[in-house]
């Protein structure tokens, strides 16, 4: 993965549990900057290293872990360099996950060799989203449920996010959604 | 016509689209129409709602015709539309978009959907911002590395320091263990119990110094000692390994004349600045060939001093052993030759450029000279310059002393000043010292040593580094000064900054051995 991904990952570590913990993390995984570039690719194996080392520390399970990390991510991504294409993606939760693709078709140019996912919206109603996750990647499930999660913080929206139906690539998420205004 | 779409699917190419009819009013719009410029309503003129730039509005017809360029400003809001005017027969269909820059990525209340799917503006924008993104999360990268490395090399350095104070405290203990035992196995030695446990305790001391060794290694402190060396016979001594750094196809010849006298270096300093400059040969005879490596003696300047563009530390010694060492390689052009000695600096695809340098620095350290002169297709000279070692100080005549001076040898005698702050070491350093029959005047901070040095002579000073107030190389320099055929011998934990270091001078590294403190004082 990315090293942006890293980089959160120790931003979400150091804000919850404080500096310490993340350097007796990057102490006991020998890592260090060298880790946390935010343009290279780094092997999953690693990025899976870091998360279950943070899992450890959250006192959380993996998957919880990957789940509270995809919803910090969209905090992460909107506060940081990211903010404004963010923010131009969408500004609403629909629109937003609508446009996921074409900001990944951006992202994939702008960091070559990207494994992104890509994310269909097969039903768009008011308060009722049916989004498919399709990705070669296995494993991340709690994460986009979490990028759900916080998508719809983001927009001040809540709701229940299910999972309807898992195949070998994709994952089909139901989202139902108000404001909270 | 070949093709035909709906006003959803013209909104999804164009979700800003606007369609006029003959009567130039309003007939159709996207959908990023209807969200960000409200008050556009189906029928309203089109010059009600906007400024078309590049046309006579009323002339609209008339003036255009198939698809032209056109541009579009909202009449109450700063909205820009630019695309093409595609005419038809019942009226012109405006296929704009919204005009965007990076900047409206943040602050717009415009997003990805106002925008059609196949626009390259739009990708080409957004790959502008994100890189923009990336460049800033570079240089943050950038900014924890160099903090990251500033922080490790901060923590080397004390780490180093520490390890350094530790290793040149424990080198004075064991250093004062070294000599009392020396002082017990001298005075005791017939008694076989006690020689056996004085040899047991020189054992452990040599043990305890392997120790320290490797602490100065660790403290990046050199460990060597610089002592008068027969260049000859450390060419001698080392020719196996001289033969197997230049390979089989290339011929070593010798051609030792420096008539075996010696220069104050570090032996294994010395040994690698040959063993660089014969790997500088044989990588100039690729297909092999000779190198003759020469010593000879010389007096006077050397060239790189006659040019002025070093010290003159040596030439005003007089005389150097002067090594040479000639390859029949592929040369060197002017250019090349000027950049050799640059650290870092290399022809070689895989070299280092570290060699060369470091033999400059050793030559340097040593008060000496290095220089290359070559012929392109001829081969490279390499001259490495050393001084001389000075000999044991020559007595000083009655008369010629300083003032209030005693005599030197005036009794038969060498006459040694000790520095040492260190009384055991100082104690038995004395006894040992006279037991060998020299004069020694014993002196426990560089303050007193000035002092003895001004009421009398000396063959010989002999001092610590390390001191309270007056340092032993601050020692040395005065006692330079006031009796400039004194012969210097520092001993240290620490090995001094060479930069304090006058060509000449010998060092001796803590803990030290008898027998190889006698051998630098009568040698």
């Amino acid at each position: 993965m990315y090293g942006m991904i890293h980089r959160a990952m120790r931003q979400m570590v150091q804000e919850e549990l404080g500096e310490e913990a993340w350097l007796a993390l990057e102490q006991k995984l020998d890592i260090g900057p060298t880790e946390l570039l935010t343009g290279m690719v780094y092997d999953d194996a690693l990025s899976l290293e870091i998360v279950a080392e943070a899992a450890a520390r959250f006192n959380l399970s993996v998957d919880q872990t990957l789940e509270a990390f995809g919803q910090y991510w969209v905090r992460f991504a909107g506060q940081g360099s990211l903010s404004s294409i963010m923010k131009f993606t969408g500004q609403n939760l629909a629109s937003f996950i609508t446009n996921l693709d074409r900001l990944h078709l951006a992202v994939g140019s702008a960091m070559p060799g990207a494994r992104l996912p890509t994310f269909s919206t097969l039903e768009n109603a008011p308060g009722h989203l049916v989004v498919e996750y399709r990705s070669d990647r296995v494993g991340m499930e709690p994460f986009v449920k979490g990028l759900l999660q916080g998508l719809m913080d983001r927009f001040d929206a809540c709701g229940e996010i299910a999972v309807v139906h898992r195949g070998e690539k994709t994952i089909l998420f139901d989202i139902r959604y108000q404001d909270k205004g | 016509m070949l093709l035909s779409f709906s006003e959803k699917q013209i909104g999804a190419l164009f979700p800003a689209f606007l369609h006029i009819d003959k009567q130039l009013n309003i007939s159709a719009m996207g959908p990023g129409i209807l969200r960000h410029l409200p008050h556009v309503r189906m029928g309203m003129p089109c010059a009600e709602a906007f400024d078309i730039v590049n046309y006579d509005t009323a002339q609209f017809f008339q003036e255009g015709a198939n698809v032209q360029p056109v541009s579009l400003i909202a009449r109450d809001s700063d909205v820009h539309l630019s695309g093409a005017a595609i005419f038809h027969d019942a009226g012109c269909l405006l296929a704009v978009r919204f005009a965007i820059t990076e900047d409206m990525f943040a602050d717009s209340s415009m997003d990805l959907s106002d925008f059609g799917h196949a626009d390259p503006v739009i990708l080409s924008t957004m790959l502008i911002v994100l890189q923009r993104a990336m460049l800033e999360e570079s240089q943050a990268n950038a900014i924890e590395l160099a903090h990251e490395r500033q922080r490790s090399a901060d923590l080397l350095e004390r780490t180093s320091r520490v390890a350094g104070y530790m290793a040149h405290d424990f080198n004075n203990l064991l250093s004062v263990i070294r000599l009392n035992t020396d002082r017990l196995s001298r005075q005791f030695g017939k008694d076989e119990k006690i020689g056996k446990l004085a040899e047991i305790i020189q054992e452990m001391a040599a043990r305890g110094s392997e120790i320290t060794q490797s602490l100065m290694t660790l403290s990046l402190q050199r460990t060597d000692t610089r002592q008068p060396l027969s260049v000859d016979q450390v060419i001698q001594d080392n020719m196996g390994v001289l033969d197997s750094v230049v390979g089989s196809n290339i011929t070593l010849k010798l051609n030792l004349d420096a008539d075996g006298r010696k220069s104050v270096v570090s032996y294994s300093d010395f040994l690698n600045a040959l063993i660089n400059l014969l790997l500088n040969a044989r990588e100039a005879m690729p297909m092999g060939g000779q190198i003759a490596l020469s010593t000879s003696l010389g007096v006077g300047q050397s060239k790189s001093h006659a040019d002025g563009d070093a010290d003159a530390d040596m030439a005003a010694s007089g005389s150097y052993i002067a090594i040479q060492i000639a390859d029949t390689g592929i040369g060197m052009s002017d250019a090349l030759l000027a950049r050799a000695f640059e650290p870092q600096f290399s022809s070689k695809p895989n070299g280092t450029g570290l060699g060369l340098a470091s033999v400059r620095n050793f030559a340097a350290e040593m008060g000496g000279d290095v220089w290359l002169e070559s012929v392109e297709g001829m081969g490279t000279t390499a001259y490495l310059h050393l001084p001389v070692a000075r000999t044991v100080a020559p007595l000083v005549a009655a008369g010629s002393s300083p003032p209030n001076a005693g005599t030197p040898n005036a009794l038969g005698k060498q006459r040694i000043l000790l520095v040492e702050d260190e009384p055991y070491a100082l104690e038995a350093l004395v006894e040992m010292l006279e037991a060998e029959g020299y004069a020694v005047t014993a002196c426990t901070s560089g303050e007193e040593a000035l002092r003895a040095l001004a009421q009398n002579a000396y063959d010989v000073l002999l001092t610590d580094v390390l001191m309270p107030g007056q340092n032993g190389t601050e020692v040395a320099r005065d006692a330079c000064i006031v009796q400039p055929s004194i012969k210097v011998i520092l001993m240290s934990g620490y090995v001094p900054d060479s930069a304090a270091l006058q060509p000449g001078w010998l060092f001796l590294h803590k803990p030290m051995e008898s027998a190889k403190l006698l051998q630098l004082i009568s040698g």
